[in-house]
């Protein structure tokens, strides 16, 4: 009676042992977030940025 | 320094359980809830506040709405990005010639009037000292019974309608018209305790008391000279077109008791006593005299009475400027040195000119500092006066003021008639509107309320407390409507208390409860209707340089608010003259329509020509900004080729003429089709013997090639343009003047023949009709000058000034130096805007200056006792005490401290926040500085003296 | 390819407080977040200058090389952005930044602290451009859009340039340039002996 009553306790508390593998495991150096999506290239972001500064800017 | 970044070996494994991972295995919140508490609490007020929120974000339309800020005179263009209904952005207008889209904080935070947290929300009614929620239908029904039994016990004057600068330019005239109607002429608004002075005193040198160039035009000064004005704070955008002068080589010039953010980008500052003005510029009148630099022709040719002038300013000696200034000679003669060798030179100022018992004189020697050097109509001069409110310059022009109607018309009877004709209203009728009775004398003859001055807003109180045998009307005033006004900008807040208490009825309309809600301690008889913002309506407004914008509207109305003019259809209605008020203005509802006002308005200003600027020509104008050059403002092609941007007024006759609008004041160098102009023959032909027309100067393309007095049909008869009239203008016309003409005949021919329709006259240096003809320097009532009082005295009392008894010098008389020794003055600061409820209800700002403060010298904070950051007492001379943050700063000099005015919310060191009705009180409360400021009234306006009083400073 | 820079013209900074306000309304910015600051040095007296002050978008970021879980990156632009779900909120890219701009709001699940925040020179971040999570989370992206950060769209005086590096510097060498001779530039009067 008395082992089976260990056994379970034994098992029980090997729950706490569960791992999540949804868990992001840090590796120095990685950048393991999301990722950041862009519509367009930075080739062509930079044009309409460089477009957009000359509306922005009164000296011109 | 180069960081490297870390390889090593991590320290976490991967069979081991980390901090993560044991949260998330037992239970507790994963991250994305316990993000959610982080989540700005804005956000999640909002989302309970409005079912519409941000999560919209991609789905549905996002609108583009054209508005314009709300907030100062310079009117920045503003883009609203609108989805479902929503305002959820807020991009800048790029192609808006005021702006070019920049913003200041104010503006770049407009889109937070969209979320409204602590707007007042429904009507409200205080009952035995609790605020209730009652509907428009009860607030309407309880106060216009009230009113109506008022006015049949004490008459219609005991009805006080206080309007506002906020107004947009159709309701600002509808509530004149408002106030006509009621019969009073008990109306004023924020001008009066702003620029009256300016108005004034400038118009009663040269025709026209507005900004004559523009913010734009000041690319082409040669010098910037700043008195009394800090646009640095009040004018941000405006430094944008500043900084182009000064870095095409213009030295800017700052006068200012205090070392100002302006005074920082200034190449000279100087300090001056406050209220001082007029010696200082005398003493720099007297360098210039001396050397020569005057321009002679110009002096010759427009201007009168310079002689007068000479002889005063021959008395203001460097030593003697010293003496009463603080100036040395050094730095006058530098400044005067300045402005003489670059010409064309613009001059600036703002209220620290205008808040003063001598606020006119100081007005007019800043114009004839101009007139001497020649700089008026001409590009890159002129006197740019940087208004206040977003729309104090329409609310003027239209006459939301108790000594005009609108257009400045005046009040005598033939202006009256004028008006009627225009609302197609018998006389008659309106005339019987009034009390029927006199109390003054107006050139011997008994005046009656109707052509009679009304009480100003800078006076109400007096008009509450004072003893009603002394008032020049039946009786006292018993209700009060603040609309769109805050009480916190006028002085002698304890009285303003008693007489808030002591009145009948007391109504709030505004977007937020304001002070006015819980300064007193009235426990019934105060209402609170919600208004809305201009946003939430639309209608042009005008801008500080005379430009009319249009706005359109971004969001409908939030919560329960209605905007004025609906809620002016609602009071006109109860209180039985709403068919008469909108007469010929369509009414859909409940909203009257705004083109209509504007149509009705553009039918009868021809005094300054708000004729010409009609919807269609605005929203055109609004949809083709890119169009304009931003310096001249010139359209350069496009749909509005060949006008100004706002159509600056006067844009003279109908809208048939398509006149362009006038971008600089007084330029000759222009026929006036062309937008050029003359100084107005407002003041005759000639006095005591001198010709007061113009010499030799004229228009471009005048056919009159000298002076000439202001048009008149028999005058057209006299030239033999007569003929040029259609039959119609005959008849509109007949025994008319060009500003009584509603065809505007008149103007038509006499512009066609190249000439102005005001005349073309001098400019006056020598006002005969004020106090002071010759503007002189007199003290402050309140000053710690006690040796100059003798030689500067100021005014007599006065019997009945604007209904009022006015005091001047029985309180010169008495020396408070002793116990109030430090001179007390007060301004602005650029994150709050006048009273300040408004911004201090908006979290991104209320978060920049969250302390009221005053700003003490290290020197004097020693002498008192006091640290920085410490709370202290400053007690001013009449009783009030406020307790503020001590702020010790070189930036104020020895003597003189600093308060900025936006606060309100405490009294007396006490927190008010329990007196706001639920949810409304703003983030940021503090004492209003206008607790301790005190009595002082301007000698032809009755504008406040606000910049400079006496007062002491003690630790708490 | 752009690297993107901030560049504030002290010369014509006038304190006004647009940028700070501007990037609060753009990404509503909860009260105690300062993503944005104006910096005044010698205030009140002759010679005050202001400044405004956000990331910087270091090239070689010390908050990224420092930070102990690594949620910074460095996007095509130039842009220094972080990951908000990986950020344990445990300060050290403050104490890292020389400029201060890593921002905490004062309420937070692991007491005081809380995610960073801070700015993004408006470009988001790891969330899908336009989505709620991006909104909520970074704030708006408009370089997503094509413009460029509120702040520098909105300054009063047109002070605070943003933009490509490049771009940003061609346009202040020409301010330069044009008022020649007005500089207030530290050394400046040293040099020609103004006043």
């Amino acid at each position: 009676m008395m082992k089976v009553l260990l056994l379970i306790t034994m098992m029980f508390s090997l729950t706490a042992c569960y791992e999540d593998t949804d868990v992001t495991l840090h590796q120095a150096g990685e950048y393991k977030g999301k990722l950041d999506s862009h519509s367009q290239t930075a080739e062509q972001r930079e044009a309409i940025l460089a477009k957009r500064f000359g509306q922005v800017q009164t000296d011109r | 320094m180069k960081l490297t970044k870390r390889n090593s070996a991590s320290n976490t494994t991967k069979s081991g359980v980390d901090r993560r991972a044991f949260i998330k295995g037992s239970g507790i919140a994963a991250s994305g809830a316990a993000f959610m508490t982080l989540l700005p609490s804005a956000m999640i007020q909002k989302a309970q506040a409005s079912e519409k929120s941000r999560h919209n974000y991609d789905e549905g339309d996002i609108k583009k709405v054209r508005s314009v800020c709300s907030h100062c005179s310079v009117g920045c263009g503003v883009v609203a990005e609108v989805q479902n209904g929503v305002w959820i952005g807020q991009e800048p207008s790029f192609e808006h010639p005021f702006n070019l889209g920049s913003h200041c904080a104010k503006g770049a935070s407009l889109r937070e009037h969209g979320h409204g947290d602590k707007r007042l929300k429904y009507p409200m009614k205080k009952v035995a000292g609790k605020w209730q929620r009652v509907s428009w239908q009860q607030a309407i029904e309880e106060i216009g019974d009230k009113m109506l039994s008022i006015r049949e016990q004490s008459g219609p004057d005991s009805v006080y309608w206080l309007g506002s600068a906020k107004h947009n330019n159709e309701q600002a005239y509808l509530f004149r018209k408002f106030a006509a109607l009621w019969g009073t002429n008990n109306v004023d608004h924020q001008a009066r305790i702003c620029h009256s002075t300016t108005v004034a005193g400038v118009a009663n040198t040269w025709g026209y008391g507005a900004m004559t160039n523009s913010y734009n035009d000041i690319h082409n000064a040669k010098a910037v000279f700043i008195i009394g004005a800090n646009p640095a704070e009040a004018h941000p955008v405006s430094l944008q077109h500043i900084f182009r002068a000064k870095e095409k080589g213009a030295p800017i010039i700052v006068v200012d008791p205090r070392f100002t953010r302006t005074a920082a980008h200034a190449d000279q500052h100087i300090s001056i006593r406050p209220g001082s003005d007029v010696a200082f510029v005398w003493g720099m009148l007297w360098h210039i005299f001396k050397n020569g630099w005057e321009d002679q022709e110009f002096i010759d040719q427009r201007v009168f009475g310079l002689d007068d002038i000479r002889k005063e300013v021959a008395k203001w000696t460097p030593d003697e400027v010293e003496h009463v200034t603080g100036a040395n000679e050094a730095e006058v003669l530098k400044a005067a040195q300045t402005m003489a060798e670059h010409r064309p030179g613009t001059f600036i100022w703002c209220m620290g000119g205008t808040q003063h018992t001598t606020g006119n004189n100081n007005t007019r020697a800043y114009c004839i500092f101009q007139l001497v050097l020649g700089n008026m109509g001409v590009s890159g001069g002129g006197t740019n006066i940087f208004r206040g409110h977003d729309n104090v310059q329409g609310a003027t022009d239209l006459g939301v003021l108790s000594h005009t109607l609108p257009g400045y018309y005046g009040l005598s009877a033939g202006a009256w008639k004028h008006w009627s004709s225009v609302w197609d209203l018998d006389y008659e009728w309106v005339k019987n509107r009034f009390d029927q009775s006199s109390y003054e004398e107006s050139g011997g003859k008994a005046a009656s309320p109707m052509n009679t001055k009304g009480i100003p807003v800078s006076r109400w109180i007096d008009g509450v407390l004072e003893d009603k045998d002394n008032i020049a009307q039946n009786d006292n005033v018993r209700a009060m409507v603040l609309w769109g006004h805050a009480p916190n900008s006028q002085t002698r807040g304890p009285e303003m208390k008693s007489a808030m208490e002591k009145l009948d009825l007391m109504v709030v309309v505004d977007p937020y409860p304001s002070i006015s809600a819980v300064l007193s301690d009235r426990q019934d008889g105060l209402y609170l209707l919600p208004a809305s913002t201009q946003f939430e309506t639309y209608g042009s407004l005008s801008s500080s340089n005379r430009s009319m914008q249009w706005r359109d509207k971004i969001i409908e109305p939030l919560f329960e608010s209605k905007p004025d003019h609906v809620i002016m259809h609602k009071f006109a209605t109860k209180l039985g003259f709403a068919d008469q008020l909108f007469k010929h203005i369509k009414v859909n509802g409940e909203e009257p329509l705004i083109e209509d006002i504007t149509r009705e308005f553009n039918k009868g200003m021809w005094t300054i020509g708000y004729t010409g600027q009609t919807p269609e020509r605005m929203k055109l104008q609004a949809a083709n900004l890119h169009t304009f050059n931003k310096t001249t403002l010139l359209a350069e092609g496009g749909p509005c080729d060949g006008e100004y941007y706002g159509l600056p007024w006067p844009c003279w006759g109908t809208a048939d003429m398509k006149h362009p609008g006038t971008p600089l004041l007084y330029d000759t160098s222009k026929s006036v089709a062309e937008g050029g102009l003359t100084f107005r023959a407002r003041f005759g032909v000639e006095h005591n013997g001198e010709n007061l027309l113009a010499e030799g100067s004229f228009s471009a393309g005048s056919e009159i090639e000298d002076g000439y007095p202001e048009f008149t049909a028999d005058m057209l008869k006299k030239l033999g343009w007569w003929n040029d009239l259609t039959a119609q203008e005959k008849t509109a016309a007949e025994g008319k003047n060009w500003k009584t003409d509603l065809s505007g005949g008149i103007q038509r021919v006499a512009i066609k023949h190249g000439c102005a329709p005001f005349g073309n006259a001098k400019a006056r240096a020598v006002v005969w009709q004020f106090p002071d003809p010759v503007p002189i320097h007199r003290e402050a009532l309140y000053t710690n000058r006690r040796d100059l009082v003798e030689k500067y005295p100021t005014y007599e009392d006065r019997r009945s000034f604007y209904r009022l008894p006015t005091r001047y010098g029985s309180i010169q008389a008495q020396d408070f130096s002793k116990d109030y020794p430090l001179i007390m003055t007060s301004g602005r600061l650029v994150e709050y805007e006048g009273g300040g409820e408004e911004t201090r209800s908006n979290p991104w700002l209320a978060e920049l200056q969250q302390d009221m403060f005053v700003e003490i010298n290290p020197a004097d904070a020693n002498d008192a006792g006091v640290k920085h950051g410490e709370q202290v007492w400053v007690d001013g001379p009449e009783g009030g005490e406020i307790k503020v943050m001590a702020f010790v700063t070189p930036r104020v000099e020895r003597g003189v401290v600093f308060m900025p005015f936006h606060f309100g919310g405490h009294y007396q060191g006490k927190d008010l926040l329990d007196k706001y009705p639920e949810g409304t009180a703003p983030y940021v409360r503090g004492e209003s500085c206008n607790t301790v400021f005190t009595y002082g009234y301007d000698s032809v306006t009755q504008m406040q003296e606000t910049k400079v009083s006496l007062c002491r400073i003690r630790a708490v | 390819m752009a690297k993107m820079k901030f560049l504030c013209d002290e010369e014509r900074c006038i304190e006004c407080n647009a940028c700070v306000t501007a990037c609060k309304n753009e990404h509503e910015v909860p009260w105690g977040v300062n993503r944005r600051r104006v910096v005044t040095l010698d205030d009140g007296q002759p010679g005050e200058k202001s400044i405004s002050v956000a990331c910087m978008h270091c090239t070689d970021a010390p908050c990224q090389a420092v930070c102990p879980v690594d949620c910074f990156y460095t996007t095509d632009d130039g842009v220094v952005l972080h990951d908000k779900d990986i950020c344990i909120g445990c300060g050290y890219c403050f104490y890292a930044c020389p400029f201060g701009a890593p921002q905490y709001p004062q309420e937070g699940a692991f007491g005081s602290r809380g995610k960073m925040d801070k700015c993004t020179f408006c470009a988001g971040g790891p969330e899908e451009d336009h989505s709620h999570e991006e909104l909520e989370k970074y704030g708006r992206n408009r370089l997503a859009e094509g413009k460029l950060p509120l702040c520098a769209e909105m300054c009063s005086t047109k002070s605070l340039l943003a933009g490509d590096g490049d771009v940003v510097s061609e346009l202040f060498r020409n301010r330069v340039v044009r008022r020649q001779g007005r500089q207030e530039a530290w050394g400046w009067d040293t040099a020609y002996n103004v006043k």
